[in-house]
């Protein structure tokens, strides 16, 4: 038994040499800022000056109608973003699967532009929906739109496409990596019994992409609720107000208003939701983790 | 013709219609950045003519006594040491959970796991403030050290430590190896490719990261390429188009030209964006 004990202290001295670096790097950089910005959140400010309020800041963000209106891209983008994506994206996978060996270019092309950074595709896109810029003035004409086409009203709509540009590809492409593993048996023993490839594919291939898709989804809920690169871009074009989404507002609050502890707070409440939507993500994660070790 | 092939036909026209979608910022940006300003109001498709090409290049690498070779050098010393440190230290850490059965396994996992979906706002502010009392605002640690922890990178980690099967470790232990020699002797070599692609991925992740650099970076010369561009004004601060262009054009021309030709490696993983 103390033979036992001893060789497991041993091997955990081991085992936390090898972690320390992570640990070190993981604590300072990740778990103090947030024990920090919890601390901060509780304190009003003015100037340099701070004390200790407990949940004001809370219930002040909760009654803020500016912290609510920063919802409404979010929530758009998640009631007409995300669900337009993967609908798109289970499209072009079985698109894709038609076409295994000749399609490799369409898989690259349509992937190249998640590896696009936010603020380069916010920058391009902003410019080709600009008035002085704009090529697509004729297309709009043609529908008989001819007045401007980037306003404060079309914002969102212009998000929508470039977000739609930045992940679609990437998202069809995670579902057509997950379709091809299907077995293809699955397939064969519903030919058999005499079903059509559409059928097949949406009776029996479908409902196999079910975890995928649920990833995908909280990905892109989570993505949705933190967006900030494309709207920043879009507003050197068009007046946007500094609240016009959740990290926007943090952001102003802090660094252009100097009400940094009310920032804080709302930092907290976005990590806490963020939390909330992924834990499902992070219960099956974990356990194929934690199941693969033994 | 029969249906099948008519399918066959229509899945082709979708493809190439969305493709010409996918394709046309990176052409337009192409076109653009060989126009000046008056050519790119004109707002056509086609290359300006004559073409400036050369002069917004040389504009660029010019401008403010070439700041903008500084943000390149910048952009790589964040990605690459970021990126690389980041991976090492997460092979480590991944090497111990395969290894070991030591005290608090299960809680130092959960504890990991419990922090890795909390936001980077969350984290950035506080980061700040971290930053400011210890006298690193604005300077390259202040980008460099969050970038290293890479909590993605353990969890890919552990998976492919497990893939090493465990007769490669019993038998280095019976030679009588160190543990740091079976880590860095046999053990490396077997999760190589896998430390690759995570280390692709965090060089991309920390090449395009925006929110971090804006927060605790002030002076222009230690901006990464991704910040420096979003500050390209004229003396008076009006924006100047085509050289904003051409830097974006020079900010993703690495990225492309990393992932095309090293794509065996982009194996797609779940990643936040």
């Amino acid at each position: 038994m103390s033979l036992i004990n001893k060789k497991k202290i041993k091997s955990s001295l081991k085992a936390y040499l090898f972690l320390a670096p992570f640990l070190v790097a993981f604590g300072s950089m990740i778990v103090y800022p947030i024990g920090l910005g919890i601390k901060l959140s509780m304190y009003g400010q003015r100037g340099a000056r701070m004390w200790y309020v407990g949940f004001e800041n809370y219930t002040r963000i909760f009654n803020d109608p500016l912290f609510w209106e920063s919802f409404k891209v979010p929530l758009f983008l998640l009631l007409v973003q995300v669900p337009v994506m993967l609908a798109l994206g289970v499209m072009i996978a079985f698109m894709f699967e038609t076409r295994k060996r000749s399609g490799a270019f369409y898989r690259l092309l349509y992937y190249l532009p998640y590896t696009i950074p936010g603020i380069v595709a916010g920058l391009v896109w902003s410019y080709i929906f600009s008035d002085s810029m704009s090529p697509l003035g004729p297309l709009f004409s043609l529908f008989g739109y001819t007045g401007k086409i980037l306003t404060r009203g079309s914002v969102p709509s212009i998000l929508l496409v470039i977000i739609l540009w930045q992940f679609t590809g990437y998202t069809a492409f995670i579902l057509y990596s997950s379709l091809i593993a299907i077995p293809r048996e699955y397939a064969e023993a519903a030919q058999i019994d005499g079903a059509a490839n559409w059928q097949i594919a949406l009776r029996v291939k479908l409902p196999l992409l079910r975890d995928p898709l649920i990833t995908l989804f909280i990905f892109n809920a989570i993505g949705a609720m933190q967006v900030f690169n494309e709207p920043r871009m879009l507003g050197d074009l068009v007046v946007l107000p500094p609240y016009y989404t959740p990290t926007m507002y943090i952001y102003s609050s802090a660094f252009s208003q100097g009400r940094f502890t009310y920032a804080a707070a709302m930092g907290i409440i976005l990590a806490v939701l963020t939390c909330i939507i992924s834990l499902y993500m992070l219960r099956t994660a974990s356990k194929q983790i934690l199941d693969r070790q033994h | 013709m029969n249906s099948a092939s008519r399918s066959n036909r229509l899945v082709g026209i979708i493809l190439f219609g969305l493709a010409a979608f996918f394709i046309f910022p990176f052409y337009w940006l192409t076109v653009g950045i060989t126009k000046n300003v008056s050519q790119l109001f004109q707002k056509s498709l086609l290359p300006g003519v004559p073409s400036h090409l050369v002069d917004n290049v040389r504009n660029v690498f010019s401008y403010q006594n070439g700041v903008f070779l500084s943000w390149m050098g910048n952009s790589l010393l964040y990605a690459t040491v970021g990126a690389f440190v980041g991976v090492l230290i997460a092979s480590l850490a991944g090497f111990a959970f395969r290894r070991y059965d030591f005290y608090g396994k299960k809680l130092v996992f959960i504890l990991i796991l419990a922090f890795a979906m909390v936001p980077g706002f969350a984290t950035t502010l506080p980061l700040f403030m971290l930053f400011r009392d210890l006298n690193l605002l604005d300077t390259r640690f202040a980008v460099l050290l969050p970038s290293m922890v890479n909590i993605f990178g353990v969890f890919m980690m552990i998976a492919y430590w497990n893939q090493v099967s465990e007769e490669v470790f019993d038998a280095a232990e019976i030679d009588g190896a160190h543990a740091w020699t079976i880590y860095w002797k046999i053990g490396l070599p077997n999760i190589l490719p896998g430390a690759i692609t995570l280390f692709l991925l965090a060089f991309v992740g920390a090449w395009n990261n925006f929110f971090l650099p804006l927060v605790v970076l002030n002076s222009r010369s230690r901006m990464p390429l991704i910040l420096g561009i979003t500050t390209m004004t004229d003396p008076q601060g009006f924006p100047i188009y085509n050289l904003t262009l051409t830097a974006s054009f020079f900010t993703i021309l690495p990225l492309l030209a990393v992932f095309i030709s090293l794509q065996r490696y982009f194996k797609p993983q779940m990643y936040v964006r």
